[in-house]
């Protein structure tokens, strides 16, 4: 029952996504573009491309699903995660996972105070337990049994203060004695907090709003029975792993760190690359000479075994690994593309008429040139990310990649290796998610390519 | 001399360079960083005297703890990194041509030793894995191109892209959970090259351990390439059998058969070759990550624990190997490509 609640809600969630991603934020752009006075109406032959695309079912399913859960999982916070969305206890109102979303999105401000569990009607100083919160407000029972193991403690030890040290008692035996009937009034306060807070849940002043799935990638379970790993079960989808940490809410977070990391990178590459590549094409001459040395001598440092040495040395961040990956490997390729298509386009006659009309060199590559050069950069964009999101997990799984604790999908296979012969989820799961996640890329690049750049093949027979 | 050998010895000359550039640039990082050597012993001697200091205040006997300066240098003459960073590395290159590449730190043998006995193991894989891609892409290439646009064709195309989106080591992971993990079946060793009782084993119960043990990584291998090379196979021959040669083919009244595997695959078979090159760097140096997933002793797994207990020597001695093959082999690739297709003219 629950369990379908859950899927329930996750089909809501994915259908507003696709509201979201598919509806709304292309009309925002139109819009926002008109008012901006921008021309917003595509080129026809890039109408036709799209019309194309759509056509071919399998790549533009996969576009519309691998997007959709892209832009919603920008927004995870409030969906896989610990805290809740909206509580409230008497008159203290929060907003924990917005508040958490808003630390990600602002790094630079220092992070919002943790709320306190004094201040939520929990016994401890530490984080609060939003999950026992919920519990709570679902069933007041369990204040019941709280306070009755509390009573329980108490009992016991009021039965071993009966019996008080004797005057032959050591100094050691003394201090025992002390130190128990001090426990005492710590645990009268536990209870009259616990009867407080039970008292106001049952005036309804308090209530909570928990996310989807409860569980947080950076949250270590160790209160579960048994020790970690576990396997998958009905209140974790798909187990933890050995730290305690939840494997799903690792995976979905996974997925939102490679698929930026992968945007990232391509897109950086691809801005380096495409001004590396015109460079060369546009100017050609002696330019293109050393930069083509260059370039065939760059190409030779062997890639992975550069970053391990160096990610060895320095333990990388997201950007710094953004920045090695992008200058190692992910700008070359694209140059030599746009290298060609510059060389191919700059004799046609409106680069000549742009000249003639005294462009500027900059705005000849730029305005006039590589518009028309787009067509091997698109197609080629899927399988840059695939083969980024390859090398992101490859050196996760060595761990030379993201820092430790960042939820990823190497790391959990690197664990995987450790606890092959128990715990085969930790293998299976990253593999299946990086799968069917970069199948759906793959199905994309595919389907660009036909449609972007169609081949007919004609054979007799 | 025609263009062509001038275009092959100009990027020969070029070998050197880019040979000097690469490794100067490790050298120089290597040095740099911190964590080397020399950080490493000094942690080693910290440990040992903080061993024997015993229940000493730990601040009093960390600032003791200083290692003398004679020693320092004894430490840095013995790592040979008393010289600057130019004249180190000029030391080293002199070395190199000479073909000493200096001691392994953690090994204690000649580096030249070491890599020695891993190649023959990373080359058994690479030559299985290199061959079996070629079994395996070639026919499915081909007959993804003959009967191109139909089921088959679809079907046999979600295998090559699941191919493509799976890397060769996580495929070895699977593979390994689902052979050999025991949760679901337990018929294939658990990685490794020959089974620890390798010496005691008969003849044919020899044969098998290889073969078992030779399987999941050679599956690693060809996962690799696997997708590339079928759909480049399955376009090549397409690109043929709509050329105009095989029109005349087929009005000279020949076979399907004889115009599809005697006339239209030769020439299909071209672009494939291209790959030799980089084939053969994963040949000679093994795959990082496979040998690793499957702990197979070769020259990757060599590579990568000499980067992780900084063996600096070892590091720069596979690095030499790396480059070199890779290097040559592009060439190599290219004029194994301009001498069975006429039709290529390198540098114009």
């Amino acid at each position: 029952m629950t369990a379908m609640i859950k899927l329930i809600e996750a089909a809501l969630l994915f259908a507003a996504g696709y509201l979201f991603t598919h509806r709304a934020l292309p009309w925002l752009y139109v819009k926002a573009g008109e008012r901006l006075g921008f021309d917003m109406k595509l080129a026809p032959h890039w109408e036709k491309r799209i019309a194309r695309f759509k056509t071919i079912k399998r790549g533009y399913y996969s576009f519309l699903i691998v997007t959709t859960l892209f832009v919603m999982s920008l927004f995870l916070e409030f969906m896989v995660n610990n805290k809740p969305l909206f509580i409230r206890y008497n008159s203290t109102v929060a907003f924990p996972a917005a508040a958490e979303w808003l630390d990600g999105l602002l790094f630079f401000k220092a992070p919002r105070p943790m709320d306190r569990k004094a201040d939520y009607g929990q016994i401890g100083d530490d984080q609060v337990d939003y999950r026992l919160f919920a519990a709570a407000r679902r069933d007041p029972a369990v204040f019941d049994e709280q306070l009755k193991t509390l009573a329980g403690e108490l009992d016991a030890i009021r039965a071993q203060l009966v019996k008080k040290p004797g005057p032959k008692a050591t100094a050691e035996e003394r201090q025992d004695y002390q130190d128990l009937q001090d426990i005492v009034p710590a645990i009268e306060a536990d209870m009259k907090t616990l009867s407080d807070a039970k008292a106001v849940f049952a005036a309804g002043k308090a209530s909570v709003l928990m996310p989807v799935y409860p569980y947080s990638p950076r949250e270590h379970l160790l209160d579960m029975p048994g020790r970690p790993p576990h396997r998958p079960g009905a209140s974790h989808l798909l187990g933890t792993d050995d730290s305690g940490a939840d494997v799903f809410a690792q995976l979905v977070y996974g997925f939102r760190i490679s698929m930026s990391f992968a945007l990232i990178v391509s897109f950086t590459g691809y801005v380096i690359g495409i001004i590396v590549g015109g460079v060369m094409g546009y100017f050609g001459g002696w330019t293109d000479i050393l930069i083509q040395r260059f370039i065939e001598i760059w190409s030779s440092i062997p890639f992975l075994f550069m970053m391990i040495i160096i990610a060895a040395i320095i333990q990388p961040t997201f950007l710094l690994l953004v920045s090695l990956i992008v200058l190692l490997q992910g700008w070359v390729g694209i140059s030599y593309y746009i290298r060609g298509e510059f060389y191919r386009e700059k004799s046609r006659d409106y680069v000549h008429a742009a000249v003639a009309m005294g462009a500027s060199e900059w705005s000849v590559m730029m305005k006039h040139i590589l518009p028309n050069s787009l067509v091997p950069l698109v197609t080629f964009a899927p399988f840059n990310v695939v083969g980024t999101i390859g090398s992101l997990v490859s050196l996760d799984y060595l761990g030379f990649g993201m820092p430790v604790g960042t939820p990823s999908w190497g790391a959990l296979l690197d664990q995987g290796m450790k606890y092959l012969k128990y715990y085969p989820h930790l293998i299976l799961t990253p593999s299946i998610a990086m799968a069917v996640t970069l199948f759906m890329v793959v199905m994309i690049g595919e389907a660009v390519r036909e449609a972007f750049d169609p081949k007919v093949f004609s054979r007799l027979r | 001399m025609n263009g062509m050998t001038t275009y092959f010895l100009r990027r020969l000359l070029l070998i050197p360079v880019t040979f000097i550039a690469i490794t100067f640039l490790v050298y120089a990082i290597l040095r740099v960083v911190p964590g080397g050597p020399i950080e490493q012993a000094q942690l080693q001697i910290k440990m040992a005297m903080m061993g024997e200091g015993g229940g000493g205040g730990m601040a009093s006997a960390q600032a003791e703890l200083q290692i003398p300066a004679s020693a320092m240098e004894e430490l840095k003459k013995y790592y040979h990194l008393d010289k600057s960073i130019p004249e180190g590395y000029a030391r080293w290159l002199w070395g190199i041509v000479r073909l000493d590449f200096g001691r392994s730190y953690v090994y204690s043998e000649p580096v030249l030793d070491v890599i020695v006995s891993k190649f023959p193991i990373s080359i058994y894989f690479g030559l299985i894995g290199y061959f079996a891609s070629w079994l395996i892409c070639v026919p499915l290439g081909v007959s993804k191109a003959l009967r191109h646009k139909t089921g088959y064709d679809t079907a046999t195309s979600v295998l090559v892209f699941v191919g493509y989106a799976i890397p060769g080591f996580v495929a070895c992971l699977i593979l390994m959970v689902l052979l050999g993990g025991g949760s679901y079946l337990d018929v294939l060793p658990l990685g490794g090259f020959r089974s620890e009782n390798w010496a005691e084993l008969g003849f044919f119960a020899r044969i098998s351990d290889q073969l078992q043990h030779t399987a999941i990584p050679v599956i690693g291998y060809v996962m690799g390439g696997f997708a590339t090379m079928t759909i480049l196979m399955k376009n090549s021959l397409l690109d043929n059998l709509g050329a105009d040669y095989v029109r005349t083919a087929f009005a000279k009244g020949l076979s399907e058969r004889r115009v599809v595997f005697v006339h239209a695959m030769r020439n299909s078979l071209i672009p494939l070759t291209v790959g030799i090159g980089h084939a053969l760097g994963l040949l000679f140096a093994g795959s990082f990550l496979i040998e690793k997933t499957c702990n197979i002793p070769g020259m990757g797994l060599l590579s990568f624990n000499s980067v992780i207990q900084r063996d600096y020597p070892v590091i720069l001695g596979t690095l030499v190997f790396l480059v070199l093959i890779r290097l040559t082999g592009n060439i190599f690739s290219d004029m194994i490509w301009a001498m069975i297709d006429p039709r290529i003219r390198f540098g114009k």
